[in-house]
């Protein structure tokens, strides 16, 4: 049984043709064969899929999970070729469907012939038959759960063997203090070193070694070196909000977004490549996947929530070039030719977005010093490049067109 | 033993070190040097700075909507040519005296102020990659990414979309249809045509 499962699930060939032998023995009024099912499935995504779903869910038109004994085979063919025609006869079924979609059309395919509709029905009728489909979701669902189980198995296991790698490091380290405290102190074998209690015995050492005036002055210059580093890497650190992770109203993943769908920067940073801001999205972007897409998580339905409340949602500002200094998006991706990741790092694997650069005038001139100007297909630079090679053999770069001067980004 | 001098040393070591190694690195942007310097004075369209928001709008944002009824004129004038660039106007002013639910008008009425050239229809591909692709797929046959778990993504190729003309293309774009909700909000009207042209290359594939 198991092995007849494995092999449904992986051939959908075979699957296809067991399906229409079920079918054969259940639906004998209509006869059908794999090759039918194939031409209906090519049929079916190629035209009807954009509004009809096989099962009885309604998509833009009603689900068409069982609609070879909802209706007649002659009245299908005729709704098909012409469905405003069948509204228009009056036909009762036809307008109530009409009223009921609130008047929207379906397109009208008058090239399809009588079998192929009939195949593309023998599609819709294997996919709701429920034999084969259950198998194959019961595999899904079985194999789910392992594997979560097992990443955190793995976990668990990396974890105890950490604890076990600090127990030995730690027994190391305590019989190498207790050879030492030996070694340093009276005979380890006399009386007397066998009554002193070992917390003691490290007790005195350590007065000993505090009373040595090298290790006074080694400690001293540790601690002065580490209070400098402190104060330098703070002081340096003003300002520089590097590594800022703010947490945000709804958590929002670049990474599944950006990432895993695939999803331009510029279908939501509607202004990335046409003005100074990136622009964050407005709620109305956020619905044009999730009103159908994940509707019940709490998370979208803070969307909802703002959308009916008509409430801005309040999101954490990551980025923050200081106001003195000017800059500009469209400047960097549009004219520049620049890609987002430059700046904002892998924004399309981090969950929480990131300040990733620095963000320091350092690292803006360094920039303009190394970058080349995208100078094709632009007759402004034209003469620019030209009296450039002139004097010059290196490439015109950001640095030879003013993006060094004082005034280019601080007015 | 230690002197007082290696242990006040000592102690203001061991503070230094606790007040710089730990913090909440994640929510706390650091210590900003004349944050004046840095938040903005003037009113920024999405600055959130702290102590000077905005009391006159509501929830301190800075970026209002347009008043009822205005139209936004955009500088079609610095990128396109003259007569293009007037079609693109006389087009956008009539599309946008068209209702949302009048497919027909558009059809009939708009038509592409770009002309199908290599440079265009280049920009237009950009423009599908950006904000079609994900769900129409590269060759809008409705398997983006996105798309197949939306669901209900039509293939342009199909016998009831092949032929649909420049004014169904730029409606369904700006208004929606069917399970599409409107993108007009988010896509200029001049980078609408150039899609619409490049999804005509799209039909024939």
């Amino acid at each position: 049984m198991f092995c007849y499962k494995t092999i449904m699930i992986t051939m959908k060939r075979l699957k296809i043709v067991a399906l229409t032998a079920v079918l054969g023995f259940f639906a004998a009024t209509v006869n059908v064969n794999a090759q039918d099912v194939a031409e209906g499935e090519q049929i079916f995504k190629n035209n009807c899929a954009a509004c009809h779903n096989t099962s009885d869910e309604t998509l833009v038109g009603p689900g068409l999970k069982g609609i070879g004994e909802r209706r007649p085979l002659d009245w299908i063919v005729k709704w098909v070729h012409n469905p405003q025609a069948v509204i228009a006869s009056g036909d009762k079924y036809a307008n109530d469907l009409f009223k009921k979609f609130n008047q929207a059309q379906m397109t009208a395919y008058p090239n399809y012939s009588e079998d192929q509709i009939k195949s593309v029905i023998a599609y819709i009728d294997a996919q709701a038959a429920p034999a084969a489909p259950v198998a194959g979701e019961g595999g899904a669902v079985a194999t789910t759960p392992a594997e979560g189980s097992s990443n955190g198995g793995m976990m668990q296991y990396i974890l105890v063997a950490l604890l076990g790698v600090m127990i030995l490091v730690l027994v190391a380290l305590l019989s190498i203090v207790s050879s030492l405290s030996k070694l340093a102190s009276v005979d380890p074998n006399s009386d007397e070193a066998k009554n002193v209690p070992f917390f003691q015995k490290i007790a005195e050492n350590g007065k000993k070694l505090a009373a040595n005036s090298a290790f006074k002055t080694g400690a001293a210059l540790l601690i002065t070196l580490l209070i400098g580093k402190a104060t330098i890497d703070t002081a340096y650190g003003v300002g520089i909000h590097q590594g800022y992770a703010p947490e945000q109203p709804i958590q929002f993943s670049h990474k599944l977004h950006a990432g895993q769908y695939e999803i331009n920067c510029n279908y939501c940073h509607t202004g990335v490549y046409k003005g100074k801001g990136a622009n964050i999205p407005s709620a109305n972007i956020c619905m044009n996947c999730h009103n159908v897409i994940k509707r019940e998580s709490p998370e979208i339905q803070k969307i909802y929530r703002s959308l009916e409340n008509d409430e801005p949602i309040q999101w954490v500002r990551v980025h923050n070039l200081p106001d003195l200094a000017y800059f500009n998006h469209s400047q960097h991706t549009n004219v520049g030719g620049l890609e987002c990741t430059n700046c904002h790092g892998e924004i399309n694997k981090m969950e929480v977005v990131e300040q990733r650069s620095s963000l320091t005038m350092g690292w803006c001139i360094d920039c303009h010093r190394k970058t080349e100007v995208n100078t094709k297909d632009n007759a402004y630079y034209d003469k620019l490049v030209e009296l450039h090679n002139k004097e010059n053999k290196e490439p015109l770069k950001v640095q030879n067109i003013g993006g060094l001067e004082c005034s280019k980004c601080h007015y | 033993m230690f002197t007082n001098k290696t242990k006040s040393l000592l102690v203001s070591g061991v503070i230094a070190l606790s007040l710089t190694a730990c913090k909440d690195k994640h929510n706390d942007p650091g210590t900003e040097f004349a944050p004046n310097m840095y938040h903005s004075v003037g009113y920024e369209p999405m600055s959130q700075s702290e102590g000077d928001t905005n009391h006159i709008n509501p929830y301190g944002m800075n970026m209002r909507l347009p008043v009822k009824g205005t139209v936004p004129r955009s500088n079609f004038g610095k990128t396109q040519s003259d007569s293009v660039n007037a079609k693109l106007l006389q087009m956008d002013l009539i599309a946008r005296n068209i209702k949302s639910g009048d497919m027909a008008s558009s059809e009939a009425m708009l038509s592409n102020p770009f002309a199908p050239t290599e440079k265009n229809l280049e920009s237009g591909k950009e423009q599908y990659e950006r904000f079609c692709q994900h769900c129409h797929g590269e060759a809008g046959k409705g398997d983006g990414l996105v798309g197949k778990k939306y669901a209900g993504v039509p293939v342009y190729s199909s016998d009831a979309l092949k032929d649909v003309n420049d004014g169904h293309i730029y409606h369904t774009i700006t208004h929606g249809k069917g399970r599409m909700w409107a993108h007009g909000s988010q896509i200029s009207s001049a980078d609408r045509w150039k899609i619409v042209l490049y999804v005509h290359e799209l039909q024939k594939q």
